[in-house]
This record gives structure tokens, C-alpha cells and sequence, in this order.
């Protein structure tokens, strides 16, 4: 029997290879609670936003194998007057919606943060929006500011002001969708800011009062400065976003009239599912994707320093 | 600090008045408004006082059943979905959280990068898969893909969750000899329900009210209820207001009651999770 007895003392492997050993049965054993988060990102993002660089690269429709044509999508897409106006539309449609929701998001947050009667009944107001789908929201908006017969629209011809000619003017129709968008997501930008104000500590307040710094003072020097990481992050965020916007503009406009309020994704759209363009639409996604990562590289780069501190 | 001013009380008064009607006219509008007989939705000005009817909701019980299979297929797609990415972002924000290494930390922000991908780009390919899988018009493809594109904020939130349960726990448990999925089951899960709650009432939003993958990728028998109201609205023989406001009333009051209830879970999300400030 002893001579089956395990040797009692194991030679003694470098620790390099005692620490690899370690790690990779940890990793086998916390592999299994990954797998279920990683395998959904990788069959359903990271798959076809590769397999979208070969359709780019090539020219496909519906039924028929794509043809391998090089970048003439991509010179295509950046020689159609179209794309350019497409995407001057969204660039109007982010700086302006992203802008003014952070403004308002600001001064809410900074309303409710002085203290409100009712608080909790009024944020639950404040929240409302949320809760509406794009679709419902879209049903509201196309009534309310009605070209004809809108009870905004009334209302602003009894005013004496002019109405939303929206449907044929296409400022004024990127100018109810940028309204609409904002409607939709000020509760969330309101809520990253005003969540980031209520962990703002009184003492700072109270300290700059007894500094005898005026309500202006301690805003730009206690207030301000605290909020900035809160808005960058919810900036950044809503830039990513509102770049990819689709619904609404759908909703709204459906592009028109002619297409002249068309943003990115309207165009992609109509490219892969109206003119059954898959390459020309497949260039334009990866045109996006490049826009949207170096949107969200500073995103990303926050988050980072977020988690390392984390991690310390 | 309360306001002593009287202008100042005024000032915030009128702040909060404008802040309450632009956010809840256009909702309240559209209830009302569903509930007024026949002609007096286009009445110019709009009535305060009127007398309710139900006759639009009839109308739609009537001739919209499309648009009630359309809530089933909701309300199918999004608790599947909802199940989907809590458990998917609670494991993984188990591992999160409790391990560490350049290898882990890299496929965390891996998660993250690849949400960058905006979900119209990846339509395209994806329609073509769903169609040779004939998942497409299924309630199976709207779950994944509403999972895939909330499971890595989901697991980021999850991770921040469980970076508060006390790792003594977990390694107690651990001297017993329980497992990894024991520690999980019994010790994460119960105290981690604040975060899961937080986590499911974003999911539930979400796929709730979901435009974009609904319109691509339903058609028929999969069809959730946006995706038949943006029909209603594009009706080609004139677009019935009344019906249509029953219509959207229908699908937003459930929801809208859920978030108001829901609303502590909403903030602690916000501020506990990824996207802190």
C-alpha cells in the first residue's frame, strides 16, 4: 500500500508556473457565471459588427451573395449629398439636445436641491416622461403641434406667433424632434446631475456661508466644480445617444419632406431596407461606429479611471 | 435653507408651475383626451369639463385585437428579456466583484466598448441571421436582443450592488465549503435584490416601450404594442385621434403607475450604479 501513497513532498514548481496554474483554474471556475453576459455580447454585437466589414466591403442585396467591391461603399456614401446632409442634421440635432437638456437638467436639479415642498410627489412628476414610449410620445407631438389644426398650434397663432411648420420647413421639423428628444431623456440627464448634487456634503455650503461667499460664489466654487464629473459623464453619454437617434425622427418626419431631415440612422435605414443597398448601409454603420467610439472614447477613459480607483 | 424672500418664493413657484405643465401636460392631454366623446377632441380651445366615455376604448377593443395581442406580445418579450438580463448581469457582477486581474478587467471594459455600437448598424446583419435561424417575428429575438443591449450596464450596476455585501460572507461560506453558485444563491442573491429591483425596472422600461428592433425585426405574430400604435398612426385611410390616444393610454398606464411606484429603485440605480457621477 505505502508504495501507492502519493509522494509526500510535490518537487517544488517555479512560482511563475504555480501562480498560472492558480489563476487559470480560477478562471475556470468563474468562467460559467461570464459566460452568460459574454456570449449574448458576442453572438449578438461582436459577430455581426464583424461581419458588417466584409458587407462594406462589398456590394449585397436581398438573396444575392455579396461581390467583393473595396471601399467604392464607402467613396459612395461620402460622394451622396444625401449622407452629408444626414449627418449635419444629427450633428445640429446632439449639440442642441444634449446642450439644452443639461442646462435644464442643471437648473431642476438645482431647484429641487433648495428645497421644494412635496419633493417626493413633484420628482415622480418630473419622472413622468420616462415611463412614455418614443411611439406614444410621437402620437402626442404630431397632434399637439398639428400644422392645421394643433391646439399648440392655435395657441401659438393666438399669441400672434407663428406656428411649427413642420412638415414642410425642415428646420422647424429638426426642431420638433430635438423638442420631442429632449421631452423623452430630461428626466434621465436630470436625475444624474440632481443624484450627483444630493452627494454634494452641506458642511462645503455651510462653510463658504461662514467664508461669507455670496449664493453666486459658492455656485461656481463648490457647486459647479462638484457637478462637473456628473455632467461630463451625462454629456457623453447623451452624445452617444442622441447620435444614434432613429425613432423619433421616424415618427416625426419619416426624413421628409424629401428628405431633407434625414439623420444618420434614417439614412442607413433607408439605404439597407428601402433601396435594399446592404452595402452602402454597412459602410454607413461602420461610419457611425467610428463616430460613436471616438464619442465614446472619453466616455470610456472616465469610466476607466472610475474603476481603477475602484479597484485601488 | 428655507426661502425667506417673498421673490424668491414666487420665482421658484413659477419655476416649478412650468416645470409640472411641460411635463405632465402632454400626458395628461393625451388621457383626457382619449376619454372625450367623438368630435370633442379637435374642440378649439380644448375643454377641461366634459363628459367621459369609454366609446374609444370600445372602439378599440372592437376593431384593434391586433393591438391587444400586441400587449401580450409586450408584456411575453419583456418579462422574458427582464429574467434574461438579471441573471446574465448578476453572475457576471458576482466575478466582477469579487475577482480581480488584468484578464477580468479587460473583458469588463470589453462589455462596455461594445455597447458603443449603435443597435441600427447592427440590424442589418442581424436581420439576415435571425432570417436564416427563422427566429425573425419571434418573441425569442426581441429578448436576446434587448438582454444583449442592457446586460453590460446591467452587469456594471450589478458589480457596484454586490461591492457592498461584505466579502467576510462570502468567504464564511466559503470555509463551509460552499460553492461558488451556493455563495450566489445563498449569500449575493438575497442581498443583492436592491440592485437586481433597480436593474429590472430599466429592463422593464426599455423593452416595454422598445421601437427600433420591434419594427425591424416583427412583423406579424411577434408585433409588440408600440410597434401597432406607430401602425394606427400611419394608417393610410386617416388616423382615428380617439382611437389612437385609447390606444397609447392603454399601453402608458401601466408602465407610467410601475416607475412612479418603482421610483426609489430608479434613483438608487442611477446613483449606485455605472453611470455615477
Amino acid at each position: 500500500m505505502t508504495t501507492l501513497a502519493p509522494p509526500r513532498e510535490l518537487p517544488a514548481l517555479p512560482a511563475a508556473v504555480r501562480g498560472a496554474g492558480a489563476r487559470l483554474s480560477r478562471l475556470g471556475a468563474t468562467l460559467p457565471f461570464l459566460a452568460p453576459a459574454q456570449l449574448l455580447v458576442l453572438t449578438v454585437i461582436v459577430l455581426p459588427a464583424l461581419h458588417i466589414i466584409w458587407l462594406s466591403l462589398s456590394t449585397s442585396t436581398f438573396g444575392k451573395a455579396p461581390v467583393f467591391v473595396g471601399l467604392a461603399n464607402y467613396i459612395h456614401v461620402f460622394g451622396d449629398t444625401y449622407f452629408w446632409r444626414a449627418l449635419a442634421n444629427t450633428i445640429i440635432i446632439v449639440l442642441v439636445v444634449v446642450h439644452v437638456e443639461l442646462l435644464l437638467g442643471l437648473g431642476m436639479a438645482l431647484l429641487f436641491a433648495s428645497g421644494l415642498p412635496a419633493r417626493r410627489l413633484l420628482l415622480a412628476a418630473v419622472l413622468a416622461p420616462y415611463a412614455v414610449s418614443e411611439v406614444s410620445a410621437a402620437v402626442i407631438w404630431r397632434f399637439l403641434f398639428d400644422p392645421d389644426a394643433g391646439p399648440v398650434t392655435m395657441a401659438l397663432h393666438a399669441l400672434g406667433l407663428p406656428g411649427f411648420e413642420w412638415s414642410v420647413d425642415p428646420a422647424h421639423g429638426l426642431a420638433i424632434v430635438a423638442l420631442l428628444s429632449i421631452w423623452l431623456h430630461l428626466p434621465f440627464t436630470f436625475l444624474i446631475i440632481y443624484a450627483a448634487r444630493l452627494a454634494v456634503p452641506e458642511e462645503l455650503y455651510e462653510a463658504a456661508r461662514i467664508d461669507g461667499a455670496s449664493k453666486l460664489q459658492s455656485f461656481r466654487r463648490v457647486t459647479l466644480p462638484l457637478l462637473m464629473p456628473a455632467i461630463l459623464l451625462a454629456a457623453l453619454f447623451r452624445y452617444i445617444f442622441v447620435f444614434r437617434l432613429f425613432s423619433e425622427v421616424w415618427l416625426m418626419t419619416q426624413g421628409g419632406p424629401a428628405r431633407s431631415t434625414d439623420v444618420v440612422a434614417v439614412y442607413l435605414y433607408l439605404e439597407a431596407f428601402r433601396f435594399n443597398a446592404f452595402g452602402t448601409a454597412a459602410a454607413t454603420g461602420w461610419i457611425m461606429v467610428v463616430i460613436s467610439m471616438i464619442l465614446g472614447a472619453g466616455y470610456l477613459w472616465g469610466l476607466r479611471r472610475e474603476m481603477r480607483a475602484h479597484a485601488a | 435653507m428655507p426661502p425667506r424672500n417673498p421673490a424668491v418664493v414666487a420665482g421658484k413657484a413659477i419655476a416649478v408651475g412650468v416645470i409640472l405643465l411641460w411635463s405632465l401636460f402632454p400626458i395628461g392631454f393625451m388621457l383626457m383626451s382619449s376619454l372625450k366623446p367623438g368630435q370633442e377632441i379637435f374642440a378649439v380651445p380644448p375643454r377641461l369639463v366634459f363628459e367621459p366615455t369609454l366609446q374609444h376604448y370600445g372602439a378599440l377593443w372592437e376593431k384593434w385585437a391586433v393591438f391587444f395581442r400586441g400587449l401580450g406580445n409586450s408584456f411575453i418579450v419583456t418579462l422574458g428579456a427582464t429574467l434574461l438580463t438579471v441573471i446574465a448581469s448578476t453572475m457576471a457582477g458576482f466575478v466582477y466583484s469579487r475577482e480581480r486581474g488584468r484578464a477580468l478587467e479587460a473583458s469588463a471594459l470589453f462589455l462596455i466598448v461594445v455597447r458603443l455600437l449603435p443597435p441600427i448598424v447592427l440590424t442589418l446583419p442581424l436581420f439576415t441571421i435571425a432570417n436564416m435561424l427563422a427566429i425573425n417575428d419571434t418573441h425569442l429575438v426581441l429578448i436576446l436582443l434587448y438582454a444583449t443591449f442592457f446586460v453590460s450596464l446591467g452587469t456594471l450596476l450589478m458589480r457596484t450592488f454586490i461591492d457592498y455585501i461584505p466579502r467576510e460572507l462570502d468567504e464564511a461560506a466559503m470555509v463551509d465549503g460552499a460553492s461558488r453558485l451556493t455563495i450566489l444563491w445563498r449569500v449575493i442573491r438575497p442581498l443583492s435584490k436592491q440592485g437586481m429591483l433597480a436593474l429590472a425596472v430599466f429592463v422593464i422600461v426599455y423593452a416595454w416601450n422598445e421601437f427600433l428592433f420591434a419594427f425591424v425585426f416583427t412583423s406579424t405574430r411577434a408585433k409588440t404594442a408600440p410597434l401597432v400604435i406607430s401602425e394606427m398612426l400611419g394608417s393610410f385611410d386617416g388616423v382615428d385621434w380617439g382611437v389612437l390616444f385609447a390606444a397609447s393610454s392603454v399601453q402608458l398606464l401601466p408602465i407610467l403607475i410601475f416607475v412612479i411606484f418603482m421610483q426609489k429603485h430608479l434613483v438608487a440605480g442611477l446613483t449606485g450604479g455605472a453611470i455615477k457621477g
